[in-house]
């Protein structure tokens, strides 16, 4: 069989959409977060590079590295 | 009066360094005692033993007659120098979790953290988050996390020492207030800070006390007449003087019960002798004055200060 | 700071219920677990669990047609390949978070009790009239919150879709290999919350932990036989739940109450040396 066949352009962005859109949610809460803070590690401008292209990975390093005075 | 809390033969020592060596006191309910003395003098140590956050080397703290166990943290609401909270809560957040920690349910907790966020002055600012308090407010919330549980003893580590003069003018009516319905132990290494509020002072030196007691009968027990003379610039006025003191603390050393001067220090121009009897100096010296026609420019007679008293404990 | 206000605020009279050291040990939770959530970290840390649970069963789906349009390969290949089982695919998940998913939860816990001490806000607290079983159990309460909440959301997020795009794996499989890579990352974070306390360095605290761990899964790897009684065999076992292949032996058991008593070890040590470096109590 073919799975090649199988597959339509609308069948897979049904299936990739939620990782898209759950990528979406954690780059919009690290925005937000990076925009409300007072300190950021490093230059604001950087961060908000790195969230947007970064991928899910910009946007962990700013939620683990990002911010100052959390406690 | 009973005794709250004694202190017997505290001492501290971290490695070979005695910060801490063998004090005794005790705190009388309802006074208010200050721990004074010079940065460096062992206060911080000593009250962080009191709490129980540090562990004393040798010595015992008996409150209310029974041996500290770690369970006088109920009967202590402690207050450091530059309290840390958590910024992400709000202040009255912030007191009703200590009260909750203090064992309190969370409605009584929160009836009593309103109450003292009013007290202390910051009902407006309750529900912000504590990351944007100032110094002075931070203290304040300090003070209410502090007072939650209706604590029997007050400790504070320099209460008003990082604070600006209005913070500090603020912190230091609230403590006025409080010290009518609590006991009261603070450290501080202003002189003033402490006779304006405190009955008792215990003031310590190099990990020791130096001197301590009521501040009204220290003041009685230690306080000398002194003259203080400042003469004019001339040379020969001046020349005068220096020759006046040495001869004066020759005689001191030769023979120092009948000497009418006990001490005797020249400072930016000014002599100032202790001395034992007044009339008898204060006769004596404009005696020599005149005869020697000294051109005088001030002559005072008073009396030491606390503040001199202070100076010569904790420099001696 | 009224007159009136001050006769109010009795500093004398105990007008209070004092509730048990459970009702303290309740409020620090809820504490600890208001911080996580205030800091977004109930939100984050679960979203990228299940993203790296969609993630494998999605390529894994695709893979075929990703090789096919790099073109390279031979005409015939890609149709002979065999189909990943779905069982498979989600052993294949639990290495996503033993890897990424371990840094993460690392990463999050590694301040847990040092930032608060390097602050100066544990000074505060701990004068208060607590236990440091208290203190240290509440911590590490919300952080197992997050721990088991993030992995399961994942990994349920990852058995839907590979039901959905490879084939289905029976729940109670799914169930089995979650409490046992569950006890996995408790061991992770309970070794962090440990680390957290010993050290002054949220990054010194991460680091050993994680190398605990890889050296727990190295040496149960490279001497099956000899130490498979030990931690480090328990995502194996994990994976093998999930394959349906088990081979439960005798060694299973032993795993787990091996990694049990290194938890309560790990907690009491936390305990210790917390009342060594601050004596309350």
């Amino acid at each position: 069989m073919n799975i090649n066949n199988s597959i339509d352009l609308s069948q897979m962005l049904s299936i990739v959409l939620p990782l898209i859109i759950i990528q979406l949610i954690l780059m919009v809460i690290a925005l937000v977060l990076c925009a409300k803070a007072e300190q950021t590690r490093g230059p604001k401008w950087m961060w908000i590079l790195i969230i947007l292209f970064g991928n899910m990975f910009g946007s962990i390093a700013f939620f683990i590295f990002g911010r100052r005075n959390e406690g | 009066m009973t005794a709250l809390i004694q202190v017997k033969g505290l001492t501290k020592s971290f490695g070979t360094v005695q910060a801490v060596t063998g004090i005794d006191f005790t705190i009388e309910e309802g006074h208010c005692v200050a721990l004074l003395g010079p940065n460096g003098a062992g206060k911080t140590t000593t009250i962080r033993m009191i709490t129980g956050l540090l562990k004393q080397t040798s010595g015992q703290m008996i409150f209310h007659g029974a041996e500290a166990d770690g369970n006088q943290r109920q009967l202590i609401g402690y207050l450091p120098q530059s309290p840390a909270f958590y910024n992400w809560m709000t202040g009255l957040e912030y007191v009703i979790y200590a009260g909750r920690l203090c064992g309190m349910t969370a409605v009584d907790a929160k009836k009593k953290a309103k109450e003292l966020m009013e007290r202390v002055g910051l009902s407006h600012a309750a529900k912000r988050k504590i990351g944007g308090y100032s110094g002075g407010m931070k203290q304040r919330l300090g003070l209410a996390q502090a007072l939650v549980h209706s604590p029997k003893l007050l400790v504070m580590d320099e209460p008003v020492s990082a604070l600006d003069p209005l913070g500090r003018r603020e912190v230091l009516g609230l403590l006025r207030e409080l010290k009518q319905e609590t006991t009261v132990l603070f450290s501080t290494h202003v002189l003033h800070d402490a006779e304006e509020l405190c009955d008792d002072v215990i003031i310590i030196r190099d990990g020791g006390i130096a001197l301590q007691g009521a501040i009204s009968s220290i003041r009685e027990e230690h306080r000398k007449p002194i003259i203080e003379l400042q003469l004019e610039e001339d040379d020969q006025s001046q020349r005068w003087l220096s020759s006046y003191i040495a001869q004066m603390q020759a005689a001191m050393q030769r023979n120092a019960e009948s000497s009418l001067i006990m001490e005797a220090v020249l400072n930016d121009n000014i002599a100032r002798f202790t001395v034992k009897e007044i009339e008898a100096a204060r006769q004596s010296l404009l005696e020599d004055l005149t005869r020697e026609r000294v051109k005088v420019r001030r002559l005072e007679v008073g009396y030491t200060s606390l503040e001199d008293l202070f100076m010569k404990v904790v420099t001696a | 700071m009224s007159v009136s206000a001050a006769h109010n605020g009795n500093v004398e009279k105990r007008s209070f219920n004092r509730t048990s050291e459970i009702g303290r040990f309740a409020a620090m939770v809820e504490k600890e677990l208001l911080e996580l959530l205030r800091s977004f970290k109930l939100l984050w840390v679960p979203l990228v669990f299940i993203l790296l649970g969609i993630m494998q069963p999605v390529s894994s789906y695709f893979m075929p047609i990703i090789l096919e349009q790099a073109g390279n390969l031979p005409e015939g290949v890609i149709a002979n390949m065999p189909k990943p089982q779905g069982a498979e695919v989600l052993a294949q998940t639990l290495q996503q978070f033993g890897t990424l998913g371990v840094l993460v939860l690392a990463l999050v816990c590694m301040g847990v009790v040092s930032g608060e001490r390097n602050s100066g806000a544990a000074s505060l607290i701990l004068v208060k009239p607590i236990s440091l079983y208290s203190y240290i159990g509440s911590k590490w309460t919300a952080m197992l919150v997050l721990t088991w909440g993030s992995l399961a959301a994942g990994y349920l997020a990852a058995w839907y879709y590979t039901g959905l795009l490879i084939g289905s794996v029976p729940f109670k499989d799914i169930v089995s290999s979650l409490l046992i890579y569950g006890l996995w990352l408790t061991l992770l974070v309970t070794l962090t919350v440990f680390f957290s306390t010993m050290l002054k360095s949220p990054a010194g605290a991460a680091f050993s932990s994680i190398g605990c761990i890889a050296v727990f899964s190295l040496l149960a790897g490279i001497f099956p036989k000899q130490l498979g009684w030990s931690p480090g065999a328990l995502s194996g076992f994990a994976y093998q739940a999930v394959s349906a292949s088990i081979m439960k032996g005798d060694y299973f058991g032993w795993a787990i109450v091996s990694a049990l008593a290194i938890i309560a070890g790990a907690l009491a040590a936390a305990v210790w040396l917390l009342r060594r470096s601050s004596s309350v109590e």
